[in-house]
């Protein structure tokens, strides 16, 4: 599975993008599992957020999500870190 | 996967380069012995900030003197005798320093409250000085009382998340990262940074522009122009004198930039391989259409923050004075609605330059020109 974040917003209103994929990897079924529970607890479309929070875009396999700081879930926040940390960057 | 990391882009393609030398200014209080000798230089552009600074701190410790004093001779009488003899309390900050230790669990725990002593931790210190540096700045300048013009406690968050490189209001409190040790450094470094979030709190009690479009990037703007306020407030430094840029010290050194806007120049605060190249526009001609952050919420304050430049060093001396007094009466004047765009803001802005200092004076004339310079034509108020 392939998992892209997109984060935008934020006190520099820079945008980040990063993409996992889940193949071949020992944590594959793990990471499956978060992107499931962060697809649910997401929301359909992008939302206001709090000034200066980040806004996040979470696409996998099974569809798109939005989330924003500072009231991400457990899975979400997660993801979200795991993306960025171990993730390789494109540029859309 | 790859191992390359390039984690941040702009969205908007990088321009001719013109790297930009990193230019570190730490803004600290200027010690008094240094204000003392500025005091006494020949040139008025020195001696007039620092004589201001000294006096203010004077009549600052006067205050404190005397609230001492009241304090004491209260202490029998009670506080509630106190404030039934009709004796206004003293306004004062009511700060709360909180650590989220890395986690996303806010408030997190307590580590300084009001009065108390400095901590062994950095960050909690400056977040507790820049809130009372912000607090100063709108009592002393605007005579509002805290955030809510009411005595609002002030909150704050710091080493929020892992690798957080950012700083946020939600709602009720200012929520600041350590950086992500990249891009960014520790989100309390800059004071304009601390004054940019605790206005967002004011902007919410008064105006409350809607954080999309152009009312967002008013939002912003405003948040831009007082942070700079509160910056260049405890420096005392004139408009022109002044830096005009917005988190100076955020970068790290393998940025290419020396801020992240610049309200003098916007478009020009960093010109960087990875983060791309300042993408804020200074006029109309060059507004961005995006959909990413609220509409580009941070981009488009360049041209309000502009204009208020413009009109800062147009009429001279210290921002904070008439410019700041104008968009500190246009925020508070209950005339701008929640979706006000920026034709709408410059209107408000018309009209309170002629309700503080007169129908067609120096100052409407100023305010008029610099919305004209950035390609904003009022509506009418
Ligand atoms: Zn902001």
């Amino acid at each position: 599975m392939r998992i892209t974040v997109t984060r935008t917003g934020g006190f520099g209103g820079l945008t980040r993008r990063a993409t996992l994929r889940t193949d071949g990897r020992p944590d594959a079924a793990e990471l499956a599992a978060l992107a499931r529970s962060a697809l649910a607890e997401g929301r359909a479309e992008p939302s206001t957020g709090v000034p200066d929070g980040f806004h996040y875009e979470i696409e996998t396999d099974d569809g798109t999500t939005y989330c924003a700081d500072p009231r991400l879930t457990e899975a979400q926040s997660a993801l979200i870190g795991k993306v960025f940390r171990e993730g390789g960057t494109d540029r859309g | 996967m790859t191992l390359c990391h390039v984690p941040y882009m702009n969205a908007h393609s990088a321009h001719t380069c013109c790297p930009r030398s990193v230019n570190v200014v730490f803004c600290t209080i200027v010690p008094p012995h240094l204000l003392d000798h500025l005091s006494r230089s020949g040139d008025p552009a020195l001696y007039e900030p620092a004589r201001r600074t000294l006096e203010r701190d004077a009549l600052q410790r006067t205050r404190r003197r005397i609230t001492t004093v009241r304090m004491a001779a209260g202490t029998g009488a009670g506080p509630a005798a106190e404030e039934t003899a009709g004796e206004p309390a003293e306004k004062k900050p009511r700060r709360t320093i909180f650590d989220a230790g890395q986690s996303e669990q806010l408030p997190g725990e307590k580590v300084r409250s009001e009065g108390e002593e400095p901590v062994d931790d950095a960050s909690v210190n400056r977040a507790y000085a820049g809130l009372g540096a912000t607090f100063d700045l709108y009592l002393s300048v605007f005579s509002r009382y805290s955030i809510d013009d009411a005595g609002m406690p002030l909150d704050a968050t710091v080493h929020y998340g892992r690798d957080y490189g950012n700083a946020f209001w939600d709602g009720e409190r200012m929520v600041f990262g350590d950086g992500d040790g990249e891009v960014f450094r520790d989100f309390t470094l800059p004071v304009d940074v601390i004054g940019h979030e605790l206005t967002h709190g004011v902007t919410q009690h008064t105006a409350n522009l809607a954080y999309f479009g152009q009312s967002g990037a008013l939002n912003e703007s405003l948040s831009d122009v007082f942070g700079s306020l509160i910056k260049q407030y405890g420096l005392g430094q004139t408009a022109d004198a002044a830096d005009w840029l917005i988190g100076d010290t955020l970068f790290t050194d393998r940025v290419e930039g020396t801020a992240l806007r610049s309200m003098k120049a916007p478009g020009t605060a960093y010109d960087d391989d990875v983060l791309g190249k300042d993408p804020q526009p200074a006029t109309m001609e060059d507004y961005v259409h995006t959909g990413s952050d609220n509409g580009g919420v941070h981009i488009n304050s360049g041209i309000p923050n502009h204009a208020f430049y413009r009109l800062a060093t147009e009429l001279g001396g210290h921002a904070w004075e008439r410019a700041g007094q104008i968009w500190y009466d246009t925020l508070t004047s209950g005339s701008l609605s929640p979706d006000a765009d920026f034709a709408a803001f410059a209107g408000a802005t018309v009209a309170a330059a002629a309700g503080r200092y007169g129908e067609g004076g120096a100052e409407q004339e100023a305010v008029l020109k610099s919305w004209s310079l950035v390609g904003v034509t009022p509506a009418d108020a």
